[in-house]
């Protein structure tokens, strides 16, 4: 059981890969935005590494165990502290009841993620423990956690001492830019050359404007290819219109000319052109940038997408144990 | 138009876009309905979901369990196999919803947006000029003048996306740029030519001009329309919106509050694509009321 005694800027359960089978009632997988990291920690305390865990973002939380237990942080470097002891991250600990975890603000990276052996055990709802505070469902009472609440724990018995190799975890930017992967489609005949040019050659900065339904990107005018402008009414009449479609988890949507990147708390469908789709392998980067931070978006294929996630998938396994 | 062929546009590595033509009438609607049904019967190997819309189908897919060249074979066959939406006769309920047109909640939101985002012409003013109506009140009067269709879920939960089935009052309209970052509970807005209710306040791109009191999701499943789903509509609904006061609007709010609202829903109909057909075939479309 994990006491919460400060809640951090927002912390919430998540588990994954999410609330999955409802994206045609408009609910979204919600889940860990960076799911990399969320699964090395759990697999570092001996859980399912979709087990559900703690998502804190920007500044982690202040919490007591009430059992002795094994965690993991991993993610963004909170500098975790145990009773004013500072935490490796990337590692599996001990914890003692009655000791306290306190996380900071993030130093490199946005999100950090807390593991517990056994797992975090509120309620599943719709199938699945994550929080999606928008609609107020999942997680604790759902929304982000709350100062005084007691969050359960099921049994586990993790061993402490596990790390992460090096190359199995990710690396986050120093430098406040990111290259970021994007499959073309499913709208990009609605951009033109130049459109296109300009979205793989310019830098787009993460609005402060961005929560885990959206990311919204600050940058060049977007120009569009004939067929926006001479579609049926009933489409719209921006250019960026369209007849509302189902969109992908990942699109980087286009609304009137402000692209938002649609990640885990996401709309299910719309009426916008999404010309890009961010592939699942670069989730990560997308939780670990923040506001302010610098995107380059790199065009690679369905195939190339897909390598990239088989690859990654890959490493959030016992192999990348030591 | 319909395409002859559907068309298959990726989304990232997990998804893609069935598009089965580039306008919005049933038969498409059906089309997207009717492939979803059929994966579902099919239980087709690495698809984990689908989200049919007007015109198109979404999937997600599991890369490792199908590749998207055989994905798209599959549901090549499925498309195949679709009989004509001719023959599809399906039972609809019809709900009917007290609403408040020209409302003074909707007013506010925009009159926000022109403040802090950028100025606009008043939405509804904005849809009667576009459509060449004589004014707002026309504009009521057709848009309330029709059964609405539900043609999926989507946006956020519960939220239907819907068409006028009386070709006499179809409108269009064009979403907002920048979009929305609020819209009150509720909120009746349309888009394109899609009419949607707001489940919740949400942030939004449809134009906005009316409001109903009546809730379309519930996560604590209050009443019995709520009892297998938190979800009020489920595509193939037809909804109707009934001009109301805002005194009418504040006593059925009351009664929702209380839990004594009594929704106000037909269940005997049968929907027949070739009755309807035959109808609007006998309409002059051009007619407005």
């Amino acid at each position: 059981m994990l006491e919460i005694l400060q809640p951090g800027l927002e912390t919430s359960i998540q588990d994954y890969p999410g609330r999955i089978g409802y994206w045609n009632q408009g609910f979204p997988p919600s889940g860990p935005m960076d799911s990399w990291s969320f699964r090395l920690a759990n697999i570092l305390v001996g859980n399912d590494p979709g087990a559900a865990g703690l998502e804190c973002q920007f500044m982690g939380p202040t919490i007591k165990f009430r059992r002795d237990g094994v965690i993991a942080v991993c993610g963004a470097d909170m500098s975790p502290k145990l009773d004013g002891q500072a935490v490796p991250l990337w590692e599996s600990v001990t914890v003692k009841s009655g000791q306290t975890l306190a996380l900071s603000f993030g130093k490199i990276g946005a999100r950090a993620y807390l593991a517990v052996a056994g797992g975090i055990d509120t309620p599943p709802w719709l199938g699945s423990r994550s929080t999606f505070h928008k609609a107020g469902v999942g997680g604790m009472e759902g929304r982000a956690v709350k100062a005084g609440q007691v969050v359960p724990v099921a049994k586990g018995a993790g061993k402490p001492g596990r790390k992460v190799k090096a190359g199995c975890r990710p690396q986050f930017a120093t430098d406040k830019r990111w290259s970021i992967e994007a499959v073309p489609g499913p709208n990009d005949d609605w951009i033109d050359e130049a459109g296109h040019k300009r979205f793989l050659e310019s830098d787009w900065k993460l609005s402060s404007k961005s929560d885990r339904t959206g990311f919204r990107l600050e940058g060049p005018q977007w120009t569009f290819a004939e067929k926006a402008h001479t579609k049926a009414p009933e489409h719209g009449a921006e250019p960026s219109n369209i007849i509302d479609q189902g969109y992908p988890l990942g699109a980087i949507n286009l609304a009137g000319q402000t692209p938002i990147i649609l990640v885990n708390d996401g709309p299910s469908m719309g009426g916008f052109i999404n010309p890009y789709t961010v592939p699942s392998a670069a989730f990560w980067k997308l939780g670990q940038s923040r506001p302010g931070d610098i995107y380059r978006f790199k065009a690679i294929s369905v195939d190339e997408a897909q390598e990239l996630s088989r690859k990654l998938n890959a490493m959030c396994g016992e192999s990348s144990i030591a | 138009m319909i395409y002859r062929e559907p068309k298959f546009l990726p989304g990232g590595d997990r998804y893609v876009l069935i598009e089965f033509g580039n306008e919005m009438n049933l038969e498409l609607n059906f089309m997207a309905q009717g492939l979803a049904t059929a994966i579902e019967q099919n239980r087709t190997k690495g698809v984990i979901e689908t989200a049919p819309c007007f015109a198109s189908m979404l999937v997600h897919y599991d890369p490792d369990a199908i590749g998207y060249a055989d994905l798209k074979k599959e549901m090549m066959s499925l498309v195949g196999a679709l009989g004509p939406s001719e023959d599809i006769e399906l039972d609809s309920r019809l709900f009917y919803f007290p609403t408040v047109y020209l409302d003074p909640w909707t007013r506010e939101c925009v009159r926000d947006y022109c403040e802090k985002i950028v100025k606009k012409e008043p939405d509804p003013e904005f849809i009667a000029r576009l459509n060449g109506l004589k004014d707002a009140q026309q504009f009521v009067r057709v848009h309330s003048g029709t059964e609405y269709w539900v043609a999926s879920l989507g946006f956020w939960p519960g939220l239907p996306f819907m068409m006028a089935l009386d070709p006499r009052c179809v409108l269009t309209a064009p979403k907002y740029n920048p979009p929305r970052t609020w819209t009150p509970q509720g909120t009746v807005g349309m888009g394109g030519a899609s009419t949607a209710i707001y489940p919740v306040a949400t942030p939004g791109g449809y134009q906005i001009f009316a409001r109903i009191p009546v809730p379309i999701w519930d996560t604590a499943q209050r009443f019995p329309q709520f009892e297998n789903s938190i979800c009020l509509f489920r595509p193939g609904d037809r909804v109707k919106f009934v001009p109301c006061s805002v005194e009418e609007f504040e006593r059925v709010e009351a009664q929702v509050k209380e839990g004594t609202y009594v929704y106000n829903v037909v269940e005997y109909q049968r929907f027949s694509v070739r009755n309807y057909k035959k109808w609007t075939a006998s309409l002059d479309k051009a007619e407005r009321f």
